[in-house]
């Protein structure tokens, strides 16, 4: 149901996620972003072919952003429209970096 | 149980030894105490006795000595008073002899001439002579009657001799002149050869003889020469009346004073007493009775306590008793005896501490003797004591491996069996029986009572075995069974997902593995749909086989197109051919016409099916019964129509429904059973089956249920347009099921053509119920989750309802995240209910019937955008 795949490049990692980011799939990411997170000074977040986001998938976007004020900086790229306004009646526009 | 040197503390052994131990100290005390006693008895008995015998020894002794005392002393003083007294007498006799001797002569002076007489001479001391002596002035030769008296010469000189008494005898003249013989002449002539004059008529024998004209005796005197105690007895001698002469003789005193000396041992003595109380002899030289010869003298009488005053007065005029007096602090026993001739009297004394000498040497040496055989006894009674205290620590030690070998006897087979049957393991391995046991006791039964149980256990084990594995084999191919008939049903809902017009739910649970009832519905065409609920009479395997053979039957003829009364008659004829057993099936048959909401059925002995018509209340329809499927060839069926509206529902069961019995033997019945379904009339299918099983269990409780459980229900929903949905599933509330859930819903409203975004929010809200109720409603158990979605076209709305049985919870309660805050301070969790609340246009709770229904209403913006987005 969802699809990660990660690139990295110096010590930038790219997530780029396709599919449903629910409370069944949520789970699997975490995993994944903790796991990679050693020595990541900037984490993106592709979101082009990410249909949907409920909040478990927030969470883990939460938890990794306060990771990432730790030790560098985290970007959320490609977001549509349908996501983006999640974000904002979550005030996650407000705590994200959104390109 | 501590196992210390082969002894097993707590065990059957050292319990054995305990008692025994007990039992023998038990013994060992008593006789130790026995012992004890009589000891201490006998010792106390041995001294009462010696204290006893000793007091009677003293009283005996006492008494005796008193008596013997009493009769010896009396008759010694007795006897010496007499010997005492014969002294005097003789001198009386003599005395007299001279009187009368004087008398006669001179009663005859004429027939006498004068008889020479001579002065002393101091040649004749030591031998007995006569000589003469006068008074100071007076010339014998003068003397008339010197002459006469000299004739007693002869007389008085045998006299004398023949006296050893006498110290002297004499004849005085009243012309101061004396004739007297004794041996002693030297002493009255002075060296110078002068005769010493001597005053006889001065004397007090004489003046006494004279005064008292008889005879007398003086008191005891010291000799003019000799100082030696002496008396006179002295007579006068008269002739015609006339005193003429004084005869007399004396005596010394020696012998009886010396006799006196004599008789005084350690603490006994005799003392003489005179007329006036006065001791005259006595070999005591200080106290009461010390001798004391002179006028002054004291008198006992005045001297000493009125007691011997009392005895001396006695003593003086008889025999006196055995008396005992104190005097200067000592006890004296005393007697006393007269001495008639002179009025005085003999007294003897002892000293009572004398008498009581043997006594008390005789009780020192009983006591000695008594102590002695006391010590002995003791000492007897420490050696037999110390024997007994060995002889109980040989007895102990014996008792205690005695205790120990018995105990050990008696355990070891004990302690064997336990070993053998602690190794018994696997069911192949059995107690046998061992010489060990043999013991012939109880042991020995118990033993073999092991062997016997230990083999028919095994038998026992061995056909155990045998059943369970049969047991086993026939649950399994049970298990088996259930399944298949499960599969046989139509058990996947919704049934019919893509017929809008109509849904139907049902459920059966077999009361045993397998059950005799079934329900099935089939669509027969396009626009037909067979309805059957059956119960074959019977449980179990049979039933199931015939039920089987029932479903495919009224299956097979319904899809040939006959009618219901038709199938069953069919289905009836072909059972029957074959129905040796006579089992028979009761089937409720009808079709569903989906476009008008008829329904022609037809029943063969079933309950009567329950129906609601739209908007109304579940009510029994009592229609027409035909016989039992199976029982008779050839029964003929009736067919009955029903009109089934937009909302009209149908509810079939089976008699485990009614039939359902709680513990106090109640059915549940039919009244029950409508009010659960009118509980909620308006619910899906499912929803309906729900509460009826909810009221039936809340009824039987955990009464065992005898009857399958059987129920379908059907709702007819009539033509409805795409646009307009009310959809409902039901789905474990499971996380794992939410794509299922959200998938269905994302379905519907792709359908009736929903903008994505739309979607998405009423997908996130939907998904965050969905998880809350999965994650809490039912924790730790588990349940169903049931989401119902109505889709309105004017205007146009999306309704979502959750509905669950869990604990009753409003998560809409839950305080709203704060979304200004920064990442750092953001709390992960609170976001979904949050999110759902803004992105719904209407989001409530309620508690209703046990359920939590949180309902979810979105207006659909699709009519401005028209169309299916992508």
């Amino acid at each position: 149901m969802l699809n990660i795949e990660k690139t990295t490049n110096a010590s930038e990692l790219t997530v780029a996620l396709a599919g449903r980011l629910d409370t069944t799939t949520a789970p699997e990411l975490e995993k994944e972003i903790k796991a990679s997170l050693d020595g990541v000074t900037a984490l993106i977040i592709d979101m082009a072919a990410l249909d949907y986001i409920s909040s478990a998938g927030l969470r883990v976007l939460l938890s990794a952003q306060k990771t990432m004020n730790k030790q560098g900086e985290m970007k959320v790229v490609h977001v549509n429209e349908t996501i983006m306004e999640i974000f904002e009646v979550t005030g996650f526009s407000d705590i994200l970096t959104i390109e | 149980m501590k196992i210390i040197r082969g002894i097993k503390i707590g065990g059957l052994q050292q319990k054995i030894f305990n008692l025994m131990l007990i039992f023998i100290i038990a013994l060992i005390g008593a006789y130790a105490a026995v012992a004890a006693y009589q000891q201490k008895n006998l010792t106390a008995v041995v001294q009462r006795a010696s204290a006893e015998q000793q007091a009677s020894i003293t009283a005996v002794s006492d008494q005796t000595m008193k008596t013997v005392l009493e009769t010896s002393m009396s008759r010694s003083t007795a006897l010496q008073a007499y010997i005492a007294n014969d002294l005097f007498a003789d001198v009386q006799t003599d005395v007299r002899t001279l009187q009368a001797f004087a008398e006669e002569l001179f009663a005859h002076s004429g027939s006498f001439s004068a008889h020479p007489y001579a002065e002393p001479n101091p040649g004749n001391d030591g031998i007995p002579s006569a000589q003469i002596q006068h008074e100071e002035g007076v010339d014998p030769s003068d003397s008339e009657d010197l002459g006469l008296v000299a004739n007693m010469s002869e007389v008085m000189l045998a006299m004398f001799e023949s006296s050893d008494k006498l110290n002297s005898c004499f004849i005085a003249t009243t012309d101061g002149c004396i004739l007297f013989v004794d041996d002693r002449a030297g002493s009255y002539v002075s060296e110078s050869g002068e005769v010493y004059p001597f005053a006889v008529r001065s004397r007090p024998w004489y003046t006494q003889a004279v005064e008292e004209g008889k005879l007398i005796f003086t008191g005891v005197e010291l000799d003019a020469f000799t100082d030696i105690p002496g008396l006179v007895c002295a007579a006068p001698v008269y002739r015609d009346g006339e005193l003429v002469a004084v005869v007399g003789a004396d005596i010394f005193l020696t012998s009886i004073s010396e006799y006196v000396q004599n008789t005084a041992t350690e603490g006994s003595f005799l003392c003489v007493i005179n007329e006036d109380g006065q001791v005259l002899f006595s070999p005591q030289k200080k106290g009461v009775f010390k001798a004391e010869i002179s006028d002054q003298a004291a008198d006992l009488r005045k001297n000493g306590s009125k007691e011997l005053a009392d005895f001396v007065t006695l003593s003086l005029s008889e025999r006196t008793p055995l008396t005992l007096l104190t005097i200067d602090g000592k006890e004296y026993y005393l007697t006393g005896a007269p001495m008639e001739t002179l009025g005085w009297s003999v007294i003897s004394v002892v000293e009572k501490e004398i008498t009581t000498q043997p006594t008390s040497a005789m009780l020192g040496q009983y006591e000695k003797i008594s102590a002695d055989a006391l010590s002995a006894y003791e000492l007897g009674a420490k050696q037999s004591a110390k024997t007994i205290a060995v002889l109980t620590a040989v007895i102990l030690l014996l008792a205690i491996a005695g205790a120990l070998f018995v105990a050990g006897r008696v355990v070891k087979p004990l302690e064997h069996m336990t070993r053998s049957i602690n190794a018994l393991g696997g069911s192949d391995q059995a107690f046998e029986m061992e010489d060990i046991y043999r013991t012939d006791d109880e042991i020995e039964i118990l033993a073999e009572s092991f062997a016997s149980l230990s083999k028919r256990t095994r038998d026992y084990i061995s056909q155990i075995t045998e059943i369970t594995a049969e047991k086993e084999r026939i649950g399994t191919e049970l298990a088996l069974a259930t399944r298949i008939q499960a599969d046989m049903l139509p058990n996947i809902f919704p049934a019919f997902p893509d017929r809008p017009d109509f849904d139907i739910y049902a459920t059966m649970d077999p009361a045993k593995e397998v059950g005799g009832d079934f329900y099935d519905f089939f669509l027969i065409d396009e626009k037909h749909l067979g309805l059957v609920m059956a119960d074959v009479s019977g449980k179990g395997v049979p039933a199931a086989l015939f039920m089987m053979i029932s479903k495919i039957l009224v299956q097979n003829f319904a899809m040939t197109g006959r009618s219901p009364a038709q199938v069953l008659q069919a289905v009836n004829n072909q059972i029957c051919s074959n129905n040796r057993e006579e089992m028979f099936v009761t089937v409720w048959f009808g079709v569903l016409d989906t476009e008008t909401g008829i329904i022609t059925a037809a029943n063969a002995g079933h309950e009567y099916p329950v129906l609601m018509q739209s908007g109304g209340r579940f009510e029994l329809l009592k229609d027409k019964h035909g016989f039992v499927i199976g029982a008779m060839d050839g029964v003929r069926y009736k067919e009955y129509e029903l009109k089934l509206t937009q909302g009209s529902k149908l509810f079939l069961y089976t008699d485990g429904v009614p039939e359902a019995t709680n513990a106090q033997n109640e059915l549940f019945g039919t009244d029950r059973m409508l009010a659960a379904l009118n509980e909620d009339p308006d619910t899906s299918p499912e929803g309906i089956l729900r509460n009826v099983r909810a009221a039936v269990d809340g009824f039987v409780l955990e009464a065992e249920q005898f009857d399958d459980l059987t129920m379908l229900c059907l709702e007819y929903k009539g033509e409805t347009s795409m646009t307009e949905i009310c959809k409902e599933l039901s789905v474990p509330a499971e996380v794992e099921r939410l794509p299922e859930l959200l998938s269905f819903l994302e379905q519907q409203l792709e359908e009736v053509g929903c903008p994505m975004k739309t979607q998405m929010q009423i997908s996130v809200a939907a998904e965050e119920i969905f998880v809350n109720i999965a994650n809490y409603a039912y924790a730790p158990g588990k349940g169903i989750a049931t989401v119902r979605l109505t889709i309105s076209r004017d205007p146009a709305i999306a309704t979502i309802t959750f509905i669950d049985r869990g604990t009753p919870f409003d998560p809409l309660k839950k305080e709203d995240p704060d979304v200004t805050l920064p990442a750092e301070e953001r709390a992960i969790g609170g976001l979904g209910i949050y999110m759902t609340k803004k992105t719904m246009d209407e989001v409530f709770y309620e508690y209703k019937d046990g359920q939590n229904r949180l309902t979810l209403i979105k207006n659909l913006p699709y009519k401005e955008q028209g169309g299916k987005q992508a």
